[in-house]
């Protein structure tokens, strides 16, 4: 063969050094030109007597680590990095027959691609087949695209139908032949895409999925091992708490100090017990309902310290709950029993009462499109309003306890609400499809995540359990721990992505 | 203090709490009438709300020793009855679990 030219394709370089292996000098010849470097870093034979397995544990294949390694570097782009690794470890990332196999195909040698798959000693003669179909249907639609139809039939009706695999699919090619129009024509090519260059790389991905991974390394296999790893890693964090991204440098852990456990700010405005707080959706105000019968927003400053910004008075009993709108520029607030107020973030003016004659209202809770609250009232009627004050929407609880929670989840479509002593209604407004949870015992409160996916279930029995409720609720963990008598406690999500759930305490603790 | 985790029974013959008139127990959910606590006439009840409980603590009663928990209304923390947490005479053991409300603490309504 004469001495090898730099420009020729990496592969065939290592194909011909595995060739000529057992003649020293067209051996030494080749490391020379393969490696412009000179030759110290290149070894013309492999190493023998070195250990099959590497690792601390001494799990890992040798071989197997060095193929994907150098699977890798092809993928990425480094050529010559990966012809140089395969030289030097005298490991080949594809033995010579995959090779030119390979190379068969993107050539668009079909039949000798054929005949190459049958001597790369296949041991399952279905995944030859399947590869064969795959090479063969691969010609029929290039012999199509270049106006051949005999051509197309012949390899049909003599090369792949004998295959005896896929005859839906063979069915489909012979619709596609009889009938072929140019739009057809280039959908049936879209699956295998229009260029024939880049359908045959297509095609050569096809087939390393058929065929088995010792004998093509799958693609992105290091990647893909490094992510397990990553993931691994992440899902054994206790603590997981991290914005930032996992590094490969050192194993991933996030410590306990990442949890919140120290008091920085104590506010000091309400003058009385505080019973409810909560943070705007973009975390910029903090709005709190106390027993003086006043709420208070206050405003997240860039150090993030709080000011008070406005105290929203008017109500006539202590206010037990609020609720922000979806866009923050109003906060409903509900007085114990007695009626919701609806206020201007910006100038803490209030903006609407809600009241039903006669009956005092418990709770309130904001469409997501702001145009419409939700409430309960103590006669556990539930209604919806529109922002003027008018009714849209009445129907009847069942819930005996001075307290009830509402969400609403999926554009306002879904309605959460305590219905029963120890049940919570998930009402489907579209649809008029109802999911009920049951509790073993009776529920103080809820809250929902932001994703719409989890709720919170608070139990007088000092539990806290987590349902799944993106389909039929499915209870998928409960937690305790805190304590919870005399008072409405109430937990929520918190952390990066909701990781953690955090609970009031009836000792003090959070 | 905190916001009360307060529950409502329906129906009628309800008992309230005599100071701050939260309700406490159903006429529904009485199984004896034939009790006596420190204020006189109790009722034995197999249900109530609106209550907290005190720790264990053994008594003799007129009909043995019992591991008892006093009772206090949720609301106002004045003490209604007690629970009976363990009977130690087998005669005794289906009062476990029940609730003594004595009848002076209570208000009745209908």
């Amino acid at each position: 063969m004469g001495g090898f030219e730099d420009d020729e394709p990496p592969s065939k370089r290592a194909r011909a050094s595995s060739v000529e292996s057992a003649s020293l000098p067209d051996c030494f010849l080749f490391s020379k030109s393969a490696n412009p470097l000179g030759s110290t870093m290149a070894r013309p034979l492999p190493s023998q007597g070195k250990e099959a397995m590497v690792g601390s544990k001494g799990v890992i294949k040798k071989e197997e680590f060095v193929r994907i390694i150098s699977k890798t570097l092809y993928s990425l782009g480094y050529e010559k990095s990966g012809a140089v690794l395969e030289e030097e470890s005298g490991i080949t990332l594809h033995n010579p027959m995959v090779n030119l196999f390979r190379e068969q195909v993107i050539d668009g040698n079909w039949d000798n691609a054929v005949v190459t798959l049958n001597k790369i000693g296949l041991q399952d003669v279905n995944i030859m087949k399947s590869a064969a179909f795959l090479i063969l249907e691969q010609k029929f639609f290039e012999l199509l695209r270049n106006d051949n139809v005999m051509g197309a039939m012949k390899t049909l009706r003599r090369e792949i139908t004998p295959l005896g695999v896929n005859r839906k699919r063979v069915h489909e090619l012979s619709t596609c032949m009889i009938s072929c129009s140019p739009q057809q024509l280039f959908l049936g090519f879209s699956k295998l895409g229009i260029d024939s260059s880049s359908s045959r790389f297509k095609l050569l991905e096809e087939l390393q999925k058929v065929l088995p991974p010792t004998v093509m390394v799958p693609e992105r296999r290091l990647e893909n091992l490094v992510e397990q790893a990553l993931t691994v890693q992440r899902d054994a964090c206790y603590f997981h708490n991290s914005v930032d991204g996992l590094s490969l440098y050192i194993d991933h852990h996030c410590g306990k100090d990442q949890l919140p456990s120290r008091t920085l700010q104590v506010l000091h405005a309400h003058h009385d017990e505080v019973w409810f707080v909560q943070f705007s959706n973009n975390g910029k105000y903090l709005a709190s309902a106390s027993n003086d019968k006043s709420a208070i927003i206050w405003e997240v400053n860039e150090d993030g310290e709080l000011l008070l910004r406005h105290t929203l008075s008017g109500h006539q009993k202590s206010v037990m709950m609020v609720a922000w709108s979806s866009d923050d520029c109003q906060l409903l607030t509900c007085g114990q029993e007695e009626a919701i107020r609806r206020w201007d973030v910006k100038s803490g003016k209030c903006l609407h009462v809600y009241e039903h004659p006669g009956i005092g209202l418990r709770s309130c809770a904001w469409f997501r499109d702001g145009k419409q609250i939700l409430s309960g009232l103590a006669d556990q009627t539930f209604c919806i309003w529109d922002l003027d004050g008018k009714e849209v929407d009445c129907w009847k609880g069942q819930r005996s306890a001075t307290t009830s929670d509402f969400a609403v989840a999926k554009d306002g479509n879904l309605i959460i609400s305590l219905s029963r002593d120890n049940a919570i209604l998930l009402f489907d407004r579209e649809t008029k499809h109802e999911r009920i949870i049951e509790e073993g015992s009776t529920i103080t409160s809820f809250s929902l995540s932001e994703d719409g996916d989890f709720l919170l279930v608070n139990l007088v029995s000092e539990e806290i359990h987590l349902w799944n409720i993106r389909n039929d609720p499915v209870r998928v963990n409960r937690y305790n721990g805190h304590k919870h008598s005399r008072f409405v406690i109430r937990s929520c999500f918190g952390g990066s992505e909701q990781a953690f759930i955090a609970s009031g305490s009836e000792d003090s603790q959070v | 203090m905190g916001l009360l985790f307060l529950e409502r029974l329906e129906g009628e013959g309800v008992f309230r709490c005599r100071r701050c008139r939260v309700d406490a127990a159903s006429k529904d959910a009485i199984i004896s009438r034939d009790f006596y606590g420190r204020s006189g006439r109790a009722y034995l009840f197999d249900h109530v709300v609106n209550i907290c409980l005190g720790p264990n603590e053994d008594r003799y009663l007129v009909t043995g020793l019992h591991t008892v928990n006093d009772i206090y209304c949720s609301c106002c923390q004045q003490i209604l009855g007690w629970r009976y947490e363990k009977a130690y005479e087998q005669s005794q053991k289906y009062k476990e679990g029940k609730y003594i409300l004595e009848r002076a603490r209570m208000v009745k309504d209908g």
